[in-house]
């Protein structure tokens, strides 16, 4: 499906990849509003980071950035900090990206682990977040839950913007 | 396809990077991003909303579900409480007229005040490891405004940062950048309750020489005025020293129930107004962005 998909420009799908912000937008909120959810990994950076290294005719850094600004303002934290994370995370994949694209699909999920323990990392110096016991387990356990995750939403996003391009 | 070049992505990089430093600093030593913030929640309602749906269906589901008995013995309960309020307001009318009596016997300036209040609706309530807050139901629309005091029936929970035309944000007591300015409601020792991010307290600026005990009421001393003073805000569930630390850790629980209260009071600023004017001084905090930058009677945005 990656190699089908090779032949799609971005601009083919900006719909579908603006609907997909929103909607990870919304699973991110809903993450938000439960605190047992808290092992579910920024679906919205995961998003960025699925369309950044299968659509190589642009960085999506600009998005990657909105993102991160819109996500400070649902978490409350400061503005931009979100954003710092999501670009930084972002240029470390696009560094890869030609490599990641060709990787089957067990091994890009877990290569989206480690950025995503890169950035639950970058996420503590950055917040110091206050974790009780329960939490401290799910918190350090999203990385796990991105490589789990990280297929389906492969595969997903893969079909989706097949059948509409 | 053309695609950017490696020096193209990382001048992109750069260019975010910088803008989101900037975009930081900005928001943490300026006000002027207020409005951004204000706006980016409104854009974001719609999201949050959608977000609550699976929650709200959720709910209207099982209230469909709940006895015909459950709901005659809430009401039948209801009705008992609101004999009681009564009860208690008609008391409270009449001391009312004897504080003023007796402050105009002694020639004090001071006055009760009738607060405004307006009823909320909880329609979010976030506890993640980075904030804690709510969002009502009303905002700017309704002259909500930041700043005010959100309380339920038992006491203080939190209060406004920011608004939407329709919604506005509560800063939780719990927040680890919340900080409130209070009294031992026992003794009237001052000192400046603490949200620690977990679903408790810390009473700070306590001497070792006081006297407190466990179990002891936590109110809002009206210092600062952000607050209106006298509302029961924490109890004192453990007590400690510090080896020569010259002031006690305190533990508290908050009294409002912060994460079971459905509807919700705002109280008005127009106490708050009178407070500013007595005292000539400016409280103009900005919240939870640059907690640094506030005194210990603000909080943090």
């Amino acid at each position: 499906m990656t190699d089908k998909l090779i032949n799609v420009r971005s601009n083919q799908v900006r719909g579908i990849i603006l609907l997909t912000y929103l909607v990870a937008l919304i699973i991110d909120s809903m993450v938000l509003l439960n605190s047992n959810l808290g092992f579910i990994p920024p679906i919205t950076l995961m998003i960025v980071l699925y369309w950044s290294s299968h659509f190589l005719d642009k960085t999506f850094l600009v998005s990657a950035f909105l993102l991160g600004v819109m996500v400070d303002a649902l978490y409350q934290t400061t503005l931009g900090a979100h954003a710092l994370l999501y670009i930084i995370i972002l240029f470390i994949m696009m560094r890869q990206r030609l490599q990641f694209r060709t990787y089957p699909t067990w091994q890009q999920a877990f290569i989206i682990g480690i950025y995503l323990m890169i950035y639950q990392v970058l996420n503590t110096v950055f917040f110091s977040p206050v974790l009780d016991n329960g939490q401290f387990v799910f918190y350090w356990s999203m990385p796990a839950a991105a490589i789990l995750i990280w297929p389906s939403i492969s595969a997903l996003l893969n079909r989706t913007a097949l059948n509409n391009s | 396809m053309s695609t950017p070049s490696a020096q193209q992505e990382g001048m992109q990089f750069i260019i975010a990077f910088v803008l989101a430093i900037a975009l930081m600093a900005a928001d943490h030593y300026g006000k002027i991003l207020g409005n951004v913030r204000s706006a980016l929640l409104t854009t974001l309602t719609p999201i949050e909303r959608a977000a609550t749906f699976p929650q709200q269906v959720y709910n209207l589901v099982t209230t469909d579900f709940t006895s015909i008995n459950a709901l005659e013995r809430e009401n039948q309960q209801l009705k008992t409480e609101i004999l009681l309020l009564k009860a208690k307001q008609l008391q409270l009318t009449n001391l009312e007229l004897q504080v003023e009596r007796l402050e105009r016997l002694l020639g004090t300036t001071g006055k009760i005040t009738n607060q405004n209040v307006q009823i909320a609706t909880v329609i979010v309530y976030s506890k993640n490891p980075l904030s804690q807050f709510l969002t009502l139901n009303k905002g700017a629309l309704d002259q909500v405004k930041k700043q005010q005091t959100v309380i339920d029936s038992h006491g203080i929970m939190g209060q406004i940062i920011k608004t939407t035309p329709t919604t506005s944000r509560v800063l939780l007591i719990t927040d680890p950048d919340h900080q409130i300015p209070v009294r031992i409601q026992r003794t009237g020792q001052r000192g400046i309750l603490n949200g620690t991010g977990h679903d408790n307290v810390q009473l700070n600026f306590i001497p070792v020489n006081s006297e407190v005990k466990v179990g002891d009421i936590i109110e809002s001393s009206g210092l600062g005025g952000v607050f209106p003073a006298g509302y029961p805000v924490a109890q004192i569930v453990q007590i400690d020293t510090l080896g020569d630390n010259p002031y006690f850790k305190i533990s508290a629980t908050p009294v409002a129930k912060l994460n079971q209260s459905h509807k919700v009071l705002i109280i008005s600023q127009e106490e708050q107004d009178n407070w500013q004017n007595d005292f000539d001084f400016d409280f103009d905090f900005d919240l939870k962005a640059n907690p640094e930058k506030n005194n210990p009677i603000g909080k943090g945005e």
